[in-house]
């Protein structure tokens, strides 16, 4: 990081600093963030795991938070959404809580109460059965920064712990015949010369409880913000974590996001993310299997085209024995797009009897796109089992022939192709609702014509 | 229906069809025979027009029209149709999609509306009948696990639904056992008539003892070494390609 930006930072910070909620993280916090991102730096393009991600934006952002307040109407009107920009349909049975700009919209929002279910956020719902419950809770705050934020891949947390302006904290207790079901619906209105907006969520599951989480960024159309996620994950012993992440963010937005995630023994976490939004797209996955028999399955599709830049760095550290990782990444890139997925393996000392399985494959669909998969492994124990398969390539020639001598159109057969290699990660999505939700808008964004969307 | 003229076909160089000429009349039934090697998946895939192959010297019309210069989608919505010797497995492309999408394509073509949802379907269960195919084979991937012999019944079942006027099945019998080769006869046997004209390759006389062909040609070395009535195909059996690629020489 250059002098100059390293300067503008702290500069930024202290002028907003005073102005910052106390309760979503303490200033002492805040200060502590701000200093160990002044010391280590922000990442640069040299920085390996960096390589792929575009860093320019950072050169040029505004740090401090967007309006930490959104304008809106009268009680009970919601803010105005830019045209062309409609919310996803709410999923039935799920708990709805929105966030504009990094703060909580209760207009765009629809509480639910569940057994066992605790959602906090700064600014309360003004009414309603859950408001009581909301009112009266303070926001449980870690007394340190997240482990992984010493991680240099997870530097950018740093950001979001220094300048937040709200979280949405979800608690989940005691063993219940269901799942919970949360929705969380970040969006992005502010160009990023207004500033910047800082989603942040801090998901704990106590022992045995489980959860469905369906998190959603999205943007208008045209829409060129600077968005820095932070997600913090608490899976408690036995307890059932099934998580979606699905990032639309605005053509031409830069969305950065860092996801730490400690799983306790038993735990299982399902973690399946669809990112085909933002011209500059960076995601950090950090996953740390801290108790015997954890179970992850980590499932990534990213899409990109025209400029677009879609980067993952996936570090999993199988660190107590008997864990197992099941790993899959289909990506294309289309146009003059880049997408990269480097995922990192770790088998700490004491992690015997890990079991872990790495599918990388990348789709390369047009002669300027570039692609990149790349498994990294590193094994400190003897018995584990690993398999590994990464591969990148361009549309299989015999496939693409096989449909055109049925008939079908260059362009609908190569559609096809890409929609199939997706789908190794689209099946994977158990709630048929938001399959559906997802198949509609990978369709929409792989082609203008109808044709796929026949297929759902 | 088809006329092949002083076809010369290069592949990586190499020439391999080298001055085949050969007529399929409308409403006749042709096979193709010869050794391994001699050209035939070749030339069953230059009118299908895969990529890859060099055309060098002569010309192809289908139905009075230029087939060479045809796109392979054009192709087949003209009713063209290849029967692939290997099937290529597409996992994630449904089965019964990509049926409606060909039919729908050919459709179109024809300045025709897009076929029924229900009619099509109940279609598709008649055919698959006939070739005593499972019907959830339908929702599965095009070929995707598809034992040998299930993948060319399928070949087969495409062809029923899509009724071309010009067949090439490319040894759509090798791999098949005793019932299933009856099965796939008897399919293709439904699809002959007068409008439509057949282009068999095949190693085996026993295939044509349940399609019989009017005509049997051998190819060899890249070109037609003898042709004859089926009584051609029985003389191969007995006597052997040598007896043919001796003459030829
Ligand atoms: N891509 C290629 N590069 C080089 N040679 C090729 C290529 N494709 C085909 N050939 C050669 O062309 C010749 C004809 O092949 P073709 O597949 O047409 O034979 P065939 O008559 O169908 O044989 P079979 O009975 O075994 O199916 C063979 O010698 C083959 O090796
Ligand atoms: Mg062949």
């Amino acid at each position: 990081m250059t002098e100059a930006l390293c300067k503008r930072l702290l500069d930024e910070y202290a002028a907003v600093r005073d102005s910052l909620p106390a309760d979503v993280v303490s200033p002492e916090r805040r200060q502590e963030a701000i200093d160990a991102l002044a010391a280590r730096g922000l990442p640069v393009t040299r920085d390996e795991n960096w390589r792929y991600t575009n860093l320019r934006p950072l050169e040029r952002a505004r740090f401090a938070p967007a309006a930490a307040a959104p304008a809106r109407g009268a009680s009970g009107t919601p803010p105005p959404l830019p045209s062309g920009l409609d919310l996803p349909a709410g999923l039935g049975g799920f708990a709805r809580y929105t966030f504009v700009d990094g703060a909580y919209a209760p207009e765009l929002s629809s509480p639910r109460e569940q057994a066992g279910l605790t959602v906090r956020h700064l600014r309360q719902a003004p009414d309603g059965a859950a408001a009581q419950a909301h009112s009266a809770a303070v926001l449980r705050l870690p007394r340190a920064l997240p482990a992984s934020s010493g991680l240099p891949e997870a530097r950018l947390a740093l950001l979001n712990e220094a300048f937040a302006t709200d979280t949405a904290a979800i608690h989940v207790s005691g063993a219940a015949a269901a799942p919970a079901c949360v929705e969380l619906v970040f969006v992005a209105l502010a160009g990023a010369d207004k500033g910047a907006s800082y989603p942040r969520i801090e998901v704990s599951l106590d022992p045995a409880s489980r959860l469905i989480l369906v998190e959603r960024h999205v943007g208008a159309d045209a829409g060129a913000s600077f968005v820095n996620c932070s997600v913090n994950v608490d899976v408690g012993r036995g307890a059932h974590l099934t998580h979606y992440r699905l990032q639309r963010a605005g053509a031409r937005s830069t969305w950065l996001d860092t996801l730490s995630a400690a799983l306790a023994a038993d735990a299982r976490y399902g973690l399946l993310a669809v990112s085909t939004g933002g011209l500059s797209a960076r995601s950090t996955t950090h996953v740390q299997m801290a108790g015997a028999g954890a179970q992850l399955a980590l499932s990534v599709a990213a899409l990109g085209d025209r400029q677009q830049v879609q980067d993952h760095f996936a570090l999993v550290e199988h660190i107590a024995p008997r864990t197992r990782t099941e790993q899959t990444f289909r990506g294309i890139a289309s146009g003059r797009a880049r997408v990269a997925f480097n995922g990192k393996i770790a088998v700490r000392e004491a992690a015997a009897g890990t079991d872990s399985r790495q599918s990388l494959r990348g789709l390369l669909a047009g002669p300027e796109a570039e692609i990149d998969v790349r498994p990294q492994l590193e094994i400190y124990t003897d018995e584990v089992r690993c398999s590994h398969g990464a591969t990148a390539g361009k549309l299989d020639e015999d496939m693409l022939f096989y449909l055109l001598s049925r008939g079908l159109s260059p362009e609908v057969a190569q559609r096809l192709l890409k929609w199939a290699f997706l789908e190794d990660v689209v099946a994977k999505i158990e709630i048929p609702e938001l399959r559906r939700q997802i198949e509609h808008g990978l369709a929409g964004q792989m082609a203008d014509a109808a044709s796929l969307k026949e297929l759902l | 229906m088809l006329k092949i003229e002083n076809l010369h076909v290069k592949v990586d160089g190499k020439e391999i069809l080298k001055g085949l000429t050969l007529a399929i009349p409308t409403g006749e039934v042709h096979a193709v025979m010869g050794p391994n090697g001699s050209g035939k998946s070749t030339l069953a895939n230059v009118l299908a027009g895969r990529p890859g192959y060099e055309i060098t010297a002569g010309s192809v019309t289908f139905q009075g029209r230029d087939l060479l210069g045809l796109a392979p989608e054009e192709r087949a919505r003209e009713g063209v149709f290849l029967g692939f010797q290997y099937p290529v497995e597409i996992p994630g492309v449904n089965n019964v999609y990509l049926l409606k999408a060909a039919v729908n394509a050919a459709r179109k073509h024809r300045g025709l509306e897009e076929v029924d949802a229900f009619e099509f379907l109940t279609l598709v269960r008649e055919k698959m009948r006939l070739m005593r195919m499972e019907e959830s084979m339908l929702s599965r991937g095009v070929n995707e696990g598809f034992s040998g012999g299930e993948k060319k019944r399928n070949e087969i079942l495409q062809m029923l639904v899509l009724e071309p006027r010009l067949a090439i099945l490319d040894e759509t019998d090798s791999g098949l056992d005793i019932d299933a080769l009856k099965i796939v006869a008897h399919g293709v046997n439904t699809l002959r008539s007068p409008e439509r004209s057949l282009v068999l390759v095949t190693h085996y006389q026993r295939l044509l003892d349940y399609i019989v062909p009017d005509h049997v040609h051998v190819l060899v070395r890249g070109r037609i070494a003898r042709s004859g009535d089926k009584s051609l195909a029985l003389e191969l059996e007995r006597r052997g390609y040598d007896w043919v690629t001796g003459e030829a020489a």
